[in-house]
């Protein structure tokens, strides 16, 4: 199953395809009336045959899409293709003594209403087609003089046959809602040339094709340098910042789940402590305590541990292995949180086997622990590493990228693509550069984590407990 | 015997540095927060005057920095955040761990893909988005955004429920319970652990956001979270002023979330597989 | 097969927000349907309940028009963020500092203040009136004049003398083992060398940021920031080491007028200001330049309410409105006749700020590309990191804030 061929899979869905197509018109062909109206009056196929709720229901997103469309929808994707063409106008009024504006279209907003425009019909289409195939269905039924469903009968399979349906449904349309237009947005914006020059609502912003990405691989030798060693070092701090705090983590939740040792809420509370003062405020008081002239200098100076200040965030290598350090105080607890729940799923008898072979507490932690976690909870490491690669906060918050170089365009010796992607839009407002970087990054990291989780052992045997 | 006396004794030694070095910033920001001198730094480590003055000011002069409502808001809003996000998170994971369908594994992948986007790329589409539904600098659209990317946190809770033997549920399934059923009363209590890690993690999300609430709620005072009024006080201009009271309020926020996490830990003590069918 | 009844509801819901949109984005076309003026400012939170004062005289004055003012909270700082994140909802009237100016009119987000504007620009001072226009066309009304810097000194280590000299004050300082605190790895300060030794900011064409400082004039002000970073009295730092210093470690420093009341309160009766020093370089004495900046109050482009909105920013920032402001905050004014207060010089951090104007260059012209190549240069001296030679580095500097927009 592992090897199935990627070109095997891509043919699998191409018949799959050709067979639906094959499927729709040969429905219309063989339907009888009911059918053939319903291909045109979604839901008709139901009502005429006494499925009234599902019936209308399908009816009414039929009405209400036409009137949106025609009302608006038209309107923002006949505006797709230019993203606006109205500039903003000024006109002179001299009883007023003023230039008074006139307003003009909004890029940005056409843009993205564009992109809803576009999803929202994607969705009724893939409606208009089930329910085809109800209908369809329904003749054949009748024609086989079989029953068919009742809506009772529909709603009773949501909590069993069909659960995943309905548990299904209200993250995933959040999920469109928050995060797929948003994404899609994002995406088109790169294509676009959306940037200082070209703000609302003053300006207009259009398609510019792949130029972007021209300008980012290759036209300017700072610039692709810069990306070179941000990346390079934020996959540096990604793999340090993840298995760092993931192996210290698991060490730290082994030692408090240890049999025979008390006070094991005290020290979990001791370690979540850190989680619920806000990161914004830990982290700013991190970095005030490794100032220059920050506390923790001022007390070494005190006690003569040193005679000058450590750099701790001001010269490029320490404030490297500053940032990671910190990184494992802001992350070690949610590993303990996280892990012990799960160390205590470890069957006890494994241990127990290992300790009559002669294995000492080391050698059960690599054999038994370790492979047992990984599997569990590679999800959670890839999650971790991307979010590291992501990390915006420690990074913003406790360096700022800091401390920043001529060497780089823009950017500190500590920063992440993700940080100085974001200056790139505070400092030049570049938004379809911003967009150009983040589909790179959003490109390497989710095929690297797609590869990762689809091979790893706990996809792989998801069933194995079964 | 006696071997494991002097390895339990350097355990708590080790546990007691190691929780000493977590805590340290924290005693630290909470001397700060009792500091009777004022100004944003000190080149001493233990204040000079001791006061409550800065918890006090915090809860009474509430002109400039209305630190009560913020709060009542940031706890109206995680509340709901917590709820809505766990049980997202929890029906995700289950639906992907324990039901078969078409289309689980594209799905499975198109939502990890999705998380992997910096969330503040996509906040200005974000507030369009509330806006179009009118629902712009209200603290339900605050709600809707912490939770609206809960679903793309499944696979830790997933990674879960795959460690749940599934006889357990075939044999409900056969004694006639339906996957509905099955859910509630057979999964989820034998998901405490997991459980509580969601509802801190989606508990904690509102307290220390100080991004999307000011993308999303602009100029209404009002609606602010504690964290993005908190965040006023460090201003250039302020942060002399206000820095103790900030600091005050940054130990007020970690209140509710210990409470929390302590009433939480009661449930995390057993674990699953012990009384699982395997045994 | 049968989510169906899931993906209904779904639709329903993708369809109200796209419905939505629909009310929520189509303009008002007839502004004037109705009576009654609405209106909203932007003020920062430390001025919402003066401006409500200020707001209900002005309704008093105007009883003929029914007014709708509220206030909402956005600081002068983060306006333009604010802004042009949607710029619909963003108030008719809202104060920015200025150096968001050339931003928000290339944003085509700000009204041009033609309305009584001689009388606004005959008020103002120069420097403000520049500051709030952009190729010479006044985009906003002029609030104060009190986003700058100077020094501030100990005047139990200092002369009036000594302060008159980078080089006197290093010297004093090392004499009394006590430092000279300035944020060199801060674009916001370390223009000040350059600025003073005749350094520019301009906008080109394309919009793009003009800099002269890897010139001569550059050059010399870069030794002298490297020679003022080698000396072991410099101390850098933020604002906070700053404050919590002087009077103990630091005898003098360079910051603005929102840290004045913390080191009046420390200092006591050492406290002490004045404009900034001069520094030496192989031409001779230079006097350190700076920033400065003042806060504008802009009308949205977007306004339904034009006039009235200009009437209410003009009345806004009237010479009795800024001697208010003066008197209740400490911001010093843009208007003339305000600013000549005996109050307004007696007040040590103003007078200071206002001995330092004359120095002073508009900080409008300064694009967001100048800020981070010039932290570095900065953090580099402060690092003493001299591998590569200073004209080397000040072309990189140049050549990144120098850097066109790509599209």
């Amino acid at each position: 199953m592992e090897d199935k061929k990627f070109s095997l899979k891509i043919k699998e869905y191409l018949t799959l395809f050709k067979n639906s197509i094959k499927s729709f018109f040969e429905g219309f062909i063989k339907g009888d009336i009911i059918t053939k109206i319903s291909y045109f009056v979604m839901g008709f196929g139901s009502i005429a045959r006494k499925q009234y709720i599902k019936g209308f229901l399908f009816l009414l997103i039929q009405i209400f899409y036409i009137v949106y469309m025609m009302k608006n929808g038209l309107y923002y994707l006949s505006m797709l293709p230019t993203l606006g063409v109205n500039t903003q106008g000024e006109v002179w009024d001299e009883a007023a003594q003023i230039f008074r504006i006139s307003k003009g279209d909004n890029s940005m907003l056409l843009l993205l209403f564009g992109v809803s425009v576009i999803l929202l019909s994607v969705v009724v289409f893939v409606l208009y087609i089930i329910q085809t195939k109800i209908a369809v269905e329904n003749q054949k039924r009748i024609e086989e003089n079989k029953t068919i469903s009742k809506f009772k009968d529909d709603i009773r399979d949501l909590f069993d046959k069909n659960f995943h349906a309905t548990i299904l449904f209200f993250p995933i349309v959040l999920t469109i809602l928050f995060t797929v237009i948003p994404l899609i947005f994002m995406i088109l914006m790169a294509f676009t040339n959306f940037d200082k020059n070209h703000q609302p609502p003053g300006n207009l912003f259009t398609w510019v094709g792949v130029n972007n990405f021209k300008n980012v691989f290759g036209k300017n030798p700072l610039w692709s340098s810069t990306f070179l060693r941000l990346l390079v070092w934020t996959i540096i701090w990604a793999i340090f910042a993840t298995f760092l705090n993931y192996i210290l983590g698991i060490l730290m939740a082994i030692i408090i789940e240890k049999k025979g040792i008390k006070f094991k809420k005290f020290w979990r509370t001791a370690f979540v402590l850190t989680i619920a003062v806000p990161q914004f405020v830990s982290l700013m008081l991190m970095s005030k305590l490794l100032h220059d002239q920050g506390t923790l200098n001022i007390l070494l100076q005190q006690f003569k541990i040193i005679d000058k200040f450590i750099p701790f965030l001001s010269d490029p290598f320490i404030a490297k292995v500053t940032v990671i350090v910190v990184n494992i105080w802001v992350g070690i607890p949610y590993t303990i949180l996280i892990t012990s729940g799960i160390l205590m799923n470890i069957p006890e008898d494994l241990y127990e086997a290992s300790k009559l072979d002669g294995a000492n507490s080391f050698q059960q932690f690599i054999y038994i622990t370790l492979p047992y976690m990984l599997h569990v909870t590679t999800p959670y490491l890839i999650t971790q590493f991307v979010g590291n690669i992501n990390n915006f906060n420690v990074i913003f918050l406790l360096s700022g990228g800091g401390p920043l170089s001529l060497n780089l365009y823009q950017a500190g010796e500590t920063d992440l693509l993700v940080t100085w992607l974001y200056k790139l839009t505070v400092n030049e407002q570049n938004y379809a550069l911003a967009s150009t970087i983040g589909i790179i990054i959003f490109v390497i990291v989710s095929t690297f984590s797609l590869i990762v989780y689809n091979k790893s052992s706990a996809v792989q045997s998801e069933d194995e407990f079964s | 015997m006696k071997k494991s006396t002097i390895l339990n004794a350097i355990t708590y030694l080790f546990l007691s540095i190691t929780s000493f070095i977590w805590v340290l910033p924290i005693v630290w920001l909470i001397m700060q927060s009792l500091r009777g001198e004022p100004g944003a730094f000190t080149s001493y480590v233990i204040p000079k005057i001791w006061t409550f003055d800065n918890y006090i000011k915090l809860f009474t002069e509430t002109k400039l920095f209305n630190f009560p409502r913020w709060f009542l808001n940031t706890l109206f809003v995680a509340v709901f955040t917590c709820i809505i996000s766990t049980i997202i998170v929890l029906l995700t994971s289950y639906a992907f761990s324990r039901l078969r369908f078409k289309m689980r594994k594209p799905l499975m992948n198109v939502i990890l893909v999705l998380g992997m986007f910096p969330g503040f790329m996509s906040m200005v589409a974000i507030y369009h988005i509330l806006k179009a539904f009118g629902l712009t600098q209200s603290l339900i659209s605050l709600i809707l955004v912490y939770s609206g990317g809960a679903a793309m946190g499944y696979y830790i809770a997933k990674g879960f429920f795959d460690t749940i033997p599934r006889s357990i549920d075939e044999a409900a399934i056969i004694d006639g319970a339906t996957k509905n059923q099955v859910f509630w009363k057979i999964t989820l209590p034998m998901s405490k652990p997991i459980i509580v890690y969601t509802i801190l993690t989606s508990f904690i999300a509102p307290w220390v956001d100080f991004i999307f609430v000011s993308v999303i709620m602009k100029d209404n005072y009002q609606n602010y979270t504690v964290a993005l009024g908190l965040y006023q006080m460090i201003t250039r201009e302020n942060i002399t002023a206000y820095f103790t009271q900030f600091c005050a309020g940054a130990v007020v926020i970690a209140i509710p979330i210990t409470i929390l996490f302590i009433i939480m830990q009661k449930y995390y003590v057993t674990g699953v597989t012990a009384g699982g069918a395997k045994g | 097969m049968k989510k169906i009844v899931s993906l209904l509801l779904a639709t329903m819901m993708l369809l109200s927000l796209v419905a939505c949109s629909q009310t929520a984005t189509t303009p008002s076309e007839n502004p004037s349907t109705s009576d009654t003026v609405t209106l909203r400012v932007w003020g920062s939170q430390d001025d919402q309940e003066m401006l409500q004062v200020m707001i209900d005289e002005f309704i008093a004055a105007n009883p003929d028009t029914g007014w709708l003012i509220t206030l909402g909270v956005v600081s002068e700082a983060d306006a333009k963020t604010k802004y042009l994140e949607d710029p619909e909802a963003a108030a008719d009237i809202f104060a920015f500092a200025n150096d968001q100016i050339t931003d928000l009119v290339k944003a085509g987000g700000l009204y041009k203040i033609t309305r009584n504007a001689d009388d606004i620009k005959s008020r103002n001072s120069e420097g403000s009136i520049e500051g709030s226009s952009v190729d010479g066309q006044l985009y906003g009304y002029p609030m104060t004049a009190d986003n700058g810097y100077f020094l501030y000194y100990d005047s139990s280590v200092y002369s009036k003398e000594d302060v008159k000299s980078l080089d006197t004050m290093l010297e004093v300082a090392n004499a009394a083992g006590k430092k000279v605190f300035m944020d060199v790895s801060n674009g916001w300060y370390i223009a000040s060398f350059f600025l003073g030794n005749g350094g520019t900011f301009s906008v080109d064409a394309d919009g793009n940021q003009v800099v002269d400082f890897n010139n001569e004039k550059g050059l010399q002000a870069a030794e002298a920031i490297k020679a003022f970073t080698a000396d072991p009295a410099f101390l850098t730092g933020d604002d906070s080491i700053f404050t919590a210093g002087i009077g103990d470690t630091i005898a003098a420093g360079v910051s603005g007028t929102w840290n004045a009341k913390a080191i009046e309160e420390t200092l006591g009766e050492n406290y002490a200001a004045t404009k900034l020093p001069e520094y030496t370089t192989t031409d001779g004495l230079v006097q350190m330049g700076s920033f400065v900046g003042y806060k504008v109050l802009g009308v949205n482009a977007l306004t339904e309410f034009p006039e009235q909105a200009m009437d209410l920013a003009d009345f806004l920032t009237n010479e009795e409105n800024q001697k208010i402001r003066f008197e209740e905050r400490q911001l010093l004014p843009s208007n003339k006749n305000a600013a000549s207060e005996s109050a307004v010089s007696k007040n040590v951090a103003i007078a200071a700020l206002q001995e330092q104007n004359p120095y002073g260059t508009s900080q409008k012209d300064v694009l967001g590309t100048y800020w981070g190549p010039a932290e570095a240069f900065g953090t580099t001296m402060e690092a003493k990191d001299y591998s590569k030679d200073l004209q080397t580095l000040l072309d990189d500097m140049v050549a990144q804030i120098q850097a066109p927009a790509s599209n």
